[in-house]
């Protein structure tokens, strides 16, 4: 069976399950990035950690990239030079508000169903589609149930075995015990480990009650119509997928913001930490404005996925919260 | 400069006919373009109209709109949405983009880099910031009536920026530019102006989003944009481009060279917007084509005859930095400053809507890396390129990847000396290493030239 290794949100696992192969949603190792022989300087992190973790597939695995940003996308273009295994750049469009839009998505997934089936998968029936979809949705309404107890760290890890096509850890993890400042944390991916990072907010005397990354809740896709999805599995899926999953890319970005406003609200977060990676534009430009629209104070964590970076990291953390505290 | 202004009092003193916006670059230095000062430029008749069409650009779009003409602000796509624009009567069209040049021209006393830093665009984003200052202060060109973008297989600085500038209050018509790939072998596959190909899927869907810029553009001039006029927007556009192709050729293959590096890049930039006057952007080419083609005729040049041969990858924020590549003993052999599907003749065996999606879908940055990286390839080996220069632009999404790509490129299949530089829009600080690189990729030309 064929591993989809992909770390777009956008890329739903259940299409490439009902295509006969494993979806297998990667937090890249940042120590995978030197692997890529990328340039550093301008490059983000994480894609370079991707491109890196593209040049060591081997046989009977496969890449997916999306075209989300621009650094994403040159960096697909460069894993598809170097890289051992073919390399798959879906392409999601930043515009959502037009019939057009949700085309091109919907044309995507099946262009990227057709490169499936020539790696050995196959076409699914509309039944077997609805069926896949089903199972994934029973699961994912299993993990968003668990999420509300879990600790933050513990709530990001089960979400990440969840995206590596693993079953989550449900059991034996440590229950949420809220207390210190209340704080979101918003922004772009997480890598490998990174979810250390909801500890150091502890530490530092704060507490998330909301995880806004690309790796956290906001990019879960909608809980499925059941009865469309037997009828129209695969609009129902660019529906749940691409309607709904606000992100810093999309034009106009009126969905991140609600959601950011809704959310903010709802969870009692009291400031925003904007987790992005240098050179990432699309955060960066939303970190400013984020403070403006909720009106509280925002820490711009710029991070840089290199040796050292966890201390600055933890040091900027320690002292955005004294002040807060 | 003084040269220039002397020539221009000379020639309104012996009554020689001149466009009325024509006249001293000094008028320009009194209103903070203290860049013009240390330029060195082309001292003919027509290297003036040049730099003064250029030079009076904001003033032409005030006078338009005091005139009652409709205003689109087009972003992004480089060289399509105008073409449509100028096909209707009173629309004038303009990028908002080019202020990207303004903190350079103004040596950064327009304090635009600063506006945009107060709003989070700090210098982790492309110089093309500025234009978020100018849509705040309100100092450079008129706000727009219709701004367009287009988004999605575009640099993420730009994506940004433009969203910034929405939120600040401007409504964007946002246009989808999808990622351009190779067709698959199950998909109709369509010719590109430029070479590319592309699946006719990504084309229809480029004509779709065009078609919701067409009906805009319709409803802000109160009048149809029918086919017709667009051919004959499509046949004007073209008209500019074989000018400049003709320009091209000759000044990036005649020795001795017959225009400077500097001129040349103002020449190209027309194209994209014809510099908010069609009609008469056709006479400025037409007069510096002229101009070149005396010269090659009299074998008179502007450098030394046999000077390094440089094709030349991007634009470079501090336009001084095109004479430093001649004071090096350098010269253009070639250029690709993103925007040469704006530089392609559009098909006119087409629809027009047709043939403008797939000219919008050549667009260098649409494409993957290597798809530029051939582009560069072929080109600088028709103009007979000796070296390649890179010239990143600080802090923009794509140039980190991409000038690695190219260079791999070009050294692998052309076996010529590339170099990277870097140029921020006032380079004094940097001119040591910048004169540096480039004399060091002169002599490495010079002395592969040596049998």
């Amino acid at each position: 069976m064929t591993t989809v290794v992909y770390s777009s949100p956008f890329v739903p696992a259940e299409w490439i399950a009902a295509h006969g192969a494993r979806p297998k949603r990667l937090r890249p190792d940042p120590g995978a990035a030197a692997r890529s022989a990328a340039p550093v300087a301008g490059m983000c992190p994480y894609a370079r950690a991707l491109a890196g973790e593209a040049m060591a597939l081997h046989d009977g695995q496969v890449a997916v990239f999306a075209t989300t940003c621009d650094q994403m996308r040159r960096a697909a273009g460069w894993a598809a030079l170097e890289a051992p295994a073919p390399v798959f750049l879906f392409n999601v469009p930043a515009t959502h508000a037009t019939p057009a839009a949700a085309r091109l998505y919907l044309d995507e997934l099946r262009r990227l169903g057709r490169f499936l089936a020539r790696l050995g998968g196959s076409e699914p029936s509309r039944d077997k589609l609805a069926d896949v979809m089903e199972s994934y949705d029973d699961r994912r309404r299993q993990l968003r149930d668990a999420l509300g107890i879990l600790a933050p760290r513990e709530a990001s890890e089960v979400i990440a075995e969840f995206d590596r096509d693993e079953r989550p850890r449900l059991q034996g993890a440590r229950r949420l015990l809220p207390h210190g400042f209340p704080v979101a944390v918003v922004g772009g991916p997480l890598m490998l480990n990174d979810a250390q990072v909801f500890d150091r907010i502890e530490e530092a005397g704060g507490v998330v009650v909301l995880d806004g990354t690309e790796s956290g809740v906001r990019t879960l896709p909608a809980p499925f119509d059941r009865r469309r999805l037997r009828d129209e599995p695969v609009l129902e899926l660019v529906d749940a997928y691409f309607g709904r999953i606000p992100d810093a890319f999309r034009r106009p970005d009126e969905a991140l913001i609600a959601w950011l406003e809704r959310e903010l609200a709802s969870s009692g977060a009291r400031a925003i930490i904007l987790w992005r990676y240098v050179w990432c534009d699309l955060w960066a430009a939303f970190a400013a404005r984020a403070g403006e629209l909720a009106g509280l104070p925002v820490l711009d964590l710029d991070v840089s996925g290199d040796e050292g970076a966890d201390r600055r990291t933890a040091n900027r953390l320690q002292a955005f919260l004294e002040v807060l505290r | 400069m003084e040269e220039l202004d002397l020539l221009c009092e000379r020639r309104r003193s012996a009554g020689a006919p001149m466009a009325a916006y024509v006249g001293p670059l000094r008028r320009h230095v009194a209103e903070g373009d203290r860049r013009l000062l240390r330029l060195q430029y082309d001292a003919s008749p027509a290297a003036l109209r040049l730099w003064s069409f250029l030079l009076t650009e904001e003033e032409r779009l005030h006078e338009a709109r005091a005139a009652g003409a409709k205003i689109v602000g087009a972003m992004k796509d480089l060289g399509t949405v105008p073409v449509m624009a100028y096909a209707l009567p009173n629309v004038v069209a303009f990028y908002p983009d080019g202020a990207w040049w303004t903190p350079c021209v103004m040596e950064l006393s327009d304090g635009l880099l600063r506006i945009a830093q107060s709003l989070g665009f700090g210098e982790s984003f492309c110089p093309v910031r500025a234009m978020l200052g100018a849509f705040v202060d309100r100092a450079h060109f008129p706000i727009p009536d219709l701004l367009t973008c287009s988004v999605g297989a575009v640099c993420d600085d730009f994506s940004a920026i433009a969203q910034r500038v929405e939120s600040l209050g401007h409504p964007i018509l946002w246009w989808e530019m999808p990622h351009r790939r190779p067709p698959e072998p199950d998909e109709t596959a369509v010719e590109l102006p430029g070479g590319f190909s592309a699946p006719a899927s990504q084309v229809a869907l480029v004509r779709s989003e065009l078609e919701r810029v067409r009906s805009a553009l319709e409803a802000l001039a109160g009048s149809p944009l029918g086919d017709a006029e667009l051919a004959d927007g499509v046949a004007q556009a073209n008209c500019v481009r074989r000018l400049l192709a003709e320009l091209r050729r000759l000044a990036y293959t005649a020795d001795p060279c017959p225009m400077p590096a500097l001129e040349m890049l103002i020449a190209e930039m027309l194209a994209i917007h014809f510099c908010s006057d069609r009609a008469e952007s056709i006479r400025v080419l037409a007069d510096l084509l002229e101009e070149v083609r005396r010269r090659v005729k009299e074998n008179r040049g502007v450098l030394a005859q046999d000077a390094a041969r440089v094709f030349w990858v991007n634009p470079v924020a501090d336009l001084r930095v095109m004479n430093l590549l001649e004071d090096c003993g350098g010269r253009l052999a070639g250029t690709e400053f993103l925007f040469s599907h704006a530089l392609d003749l559009i098909p006119e065996d087409l629809p027009p809507m047709e043939a403008l999606a797939r000219m919008a879908l050549a667009d260098p940055m649409a494409g993957p890396s290597a798809d530029r990286a051939a582009r560069i390839e072929r080109d600088a080996r028709a103009f007979g390129a000796e070296a390649v220069l890179v010239s990143r632009i600080p802090g923009a999404s794509h140039c980190a990847l991409e000038g690695a790509v190219i260079a791999r490129a070009v050294r692998r299949t052309l076996a010529v000396p590339v170099v990277e530089i870097e140029v921020p829009p006032v380079a004094d600080s940097m001119m040591p290493t910048l004169r540096a690189q480039l004399e060091a990729l002169v002599e490495t030309v010079m002395e592969r030239r040596k049998p």
